[in-house]
């Protein structure tokens, strides 16, 4: 099971941090609380974003601070925002845009 | 009502003494500075905190957890908002007002916000010089930078066997910090060929703690048995839906694969590019750096651009390190408060200053020397580039569309290019495709090319807005007349 709890601190001293809840295309993700989304995504190895809205081929995060666009994700119904910079809260909404139409041309 | 008044009324002026744009090392020492002489300062920024990229924070549940890789950052942020400059975070800067210095910002909430400054100081920073390759638009494939972020501010790791590739200096460390949370490196590629005995002869020019810096990065590889293939270059990444393996080849003959290693990550880039397009758009002067094919904004020795009231600071003015950031952000508040009369520096001070700055200077030069340069490398890597490479990762546009237009129609115009191609033409409006684009250009009209002139910048122009706003925004800042549709 790969979960972002075991890619966060894996290796870290005792303890544990802090954990939020939040929702991903309706599964329940547990994170370290204040994490950035794409992290929590990313630690889940959820890498499917969205499509390219000109090709249709899968992307996911490349850029990590908010110059490619390329992690863009719906948070509470809000579409657009970029999770690199966007920093999970407890109930956060998520809903990443990979159903549709494959690539044609892979 | 006119649309002047609307724009006015809708939308909040904020009228300032100093506004700083970017809340990274630079911005923050000028911040600092001039909020503790009692000037009137705000500084913005596009993130949730202040900090930038190099000082980016981790959430507080990882600090406490973990640590903070860079408590000074944190400490240089409590200054700031202890000298009592108002901090905007979450704010976006994404362009201009006809009066050429009303600056338009959105806030967290996606409101627009106008503001006004007698000093505007651009510490805007820089954005990672990414390359494209056959496969580089995979999820799992992502610059140096983004891993970093992950490893240091959210305890995270990209995967769990990487190979970094690009050039500079920064894939060392970025390389230690997954090694630090159990990633498997499983390789480092490097274009150039800047390790070797003679690193450690140059080294001893004046800067031993920054090349200590690099070589405690080095001997941290070595003990972990990272190979380091220098004069290799990243040739195609291949996986289904995710990025599974990353085939080398080497620099000088970039399309003969050498060696293909099984990733679940792969994170390439050739170091930074100054942000400038604010200062662009400011009307800032800009000349080519002949080295990096760069534009970067013309400014006198505190920083001041063409523009009087407009400082360039940090990165955005050119490409130098953490160090030389601040001294620049710390050099320009020194100007402007001289300006206001508020404080003479003392000559000492001031001496050390320039001091520094020219050391840091001399650095920069050095390490430059070490790697092979952006323009160069761009000659050797743009005539290789397979046909089918998706170049504009945005608009989905082919490295053989690019060279038949630049070849035909647009007679070897960048520009003209990007129009009858649209590369270049999507949200990250070129920033991480311009690079390649300017090279395919250059390499199918040989004739033109970075260095002929002042006035030839081999890169898009900067346009409005600088970053896509939401329709909301502009909506309301243009009043309620725009939203029943007949303004």
């Amino acid at each position: 099971m790969t979960t972002a709890q075991g890619r966060t601190g894996r290796r870290a001293g005792p303890g544990r941090a802090p954990q939020t809840e939040i929702v991903v295309d309706g599964d329940s993700v547990q994170a370290v609380d204040g994490i950035s989304l794409a992290a929590v995504l990313v630690g889940e190895r959820r890498w499917s974003l969205r499509r390219n809205p000109v090709g249709g081929d899968l992307r996911g995060p490349f850029c990590g601070m908010g110059v490619c666009f390329e992690c863009e994700v719906t948070v509470d119904g809000r579409p657009g925002v970029r999770a690199c910079i966007t920093k999970i809260y407890a109930g956060m909404r998520v809903e990443t845009a990979t159903e549709g139409e494959a690539p044609h041309d892979r | 009502m006119t649309a002047e008044h609307s724009a006015a009324t809708y939308g909040e002026v904020v009228e300032r003494d100093v506004v700083i744009v970017g809340g990274g090392p630079a911005g923050l020492s000028a911040a600092a500075r001039l909020a503790s002489a009692g000037l009137a300062v705000t500084i913005l920024d596009e993130q949730p905190e202040l900090g930038g990229q190099y000082y980016r924070r981790p959430a507080p549940a990882v600090a406490r957890q973990w640590g903070d890789h860079r408590p000074e950052g944190g400490r240089l942020i409590a200054q700031v908002r202890a000298a009592g400059a108002e901090c905007r975070t979450g704010h976006l800067v994404w362009g201009v007002e006809d009066d050429g210095r009303t600056l338009l910002a959105s806030d967290d909430a996606e409101h627009p916000v106008r503001l006004r400054a007698r000093y505007l100081v651009l510490a805007t920073g820089a954005f990672e010089r990414v390359f494209p390759f056959p496969g580089w638009q995979l999820p799992g494939v992502t610059t140096p930078g983004f891993a970093q972020h992950l490893a240091a501010s959210d305890h995270t790791t990209v995967g769990d066997r990487v190979v970094l590739a690009g050039s500079g200096p920064f894939l060392l460390p970025v390389a230690c910090s997954l090694i630090e949370l159990g990633v498997s490196v499983a390789g480092i590629a490097e274009a150039g060929r800047p390790y070797r005995p003679s690193l450690r002869a140059l080294g001893t020019l004046g800067h031993p703690a920054r090349l200590r810096e690099l070589a405690s990065y080095a001997a941290r590889l070595a003990r972990a048995r990272v190979p380091i293939w220098q004069e290799t270059v990243v040739l195609r990444a291949d996986g289904r839906d995710r990025v599974s393996s990353v085939t080398l080849a080497a620099a000088a003959r970039p399309a003969r694969p050498v060696r293909t290693v099984e990733v679940d990550a792969l994170c390439v880039g050739y170091g930074f590019r100054p942000q400038t397009d604010l200062a662009r758009m400011l009307g800032c002067q800009v000349r080519v750096d002949v080295a990096s094919g760069d534009a970067v904004p013309v400014t006198g020795a505190a920083g001041r651009a063409s523009r009087a009231d407009v400082y360039v600071v940090g990165e955005a003015a050119g490409i130098g390190g953490v160090h030389a950031a601040k001294a620049r952000g710390l050099a320009a508040a020194h100007d402007i408060l001289t300006r206001e009369g508020r404080s003479a520096v003392p000559v000492s001070e001031a001496r050390r200053m320039m001091s520094a700055r020219r050391r840091l200077a001399r650095f920069t030069a050095l390490t430059d020397s070490l790697y092979p340069g952006p323009a160069a490398l761009l000659a050797t890597l743009a005539p290789a580039l397979p046909a089918d490479t998706v170049v504009c990762r945005c608009e989905a546009v082919r490295a053989e569309e690019i060279r038949t237009t630049a070849a035909g129609s647009a007679d070897g115009d960048l520009n003209a290019t990007k129009a009858w191609t649209r590369a270049g033409m999507g949200p990250c409006q070129g920033r991480e495709c311009g690079f390649a684009v300017a090279g395919l250009v250059r390499s199918v009209m040989p004739g033109r090319g970075v260095g002929d002139g002042e006035s030839r910048v081999e890169i898009f122009p900067s346009r409005l807005p600088v970053r896509p706003v939401p329709l909301a925004t502009l909506l309301e800042l243009a009043g309620p007349e725009s939203q029943k549709g007949d303004a």
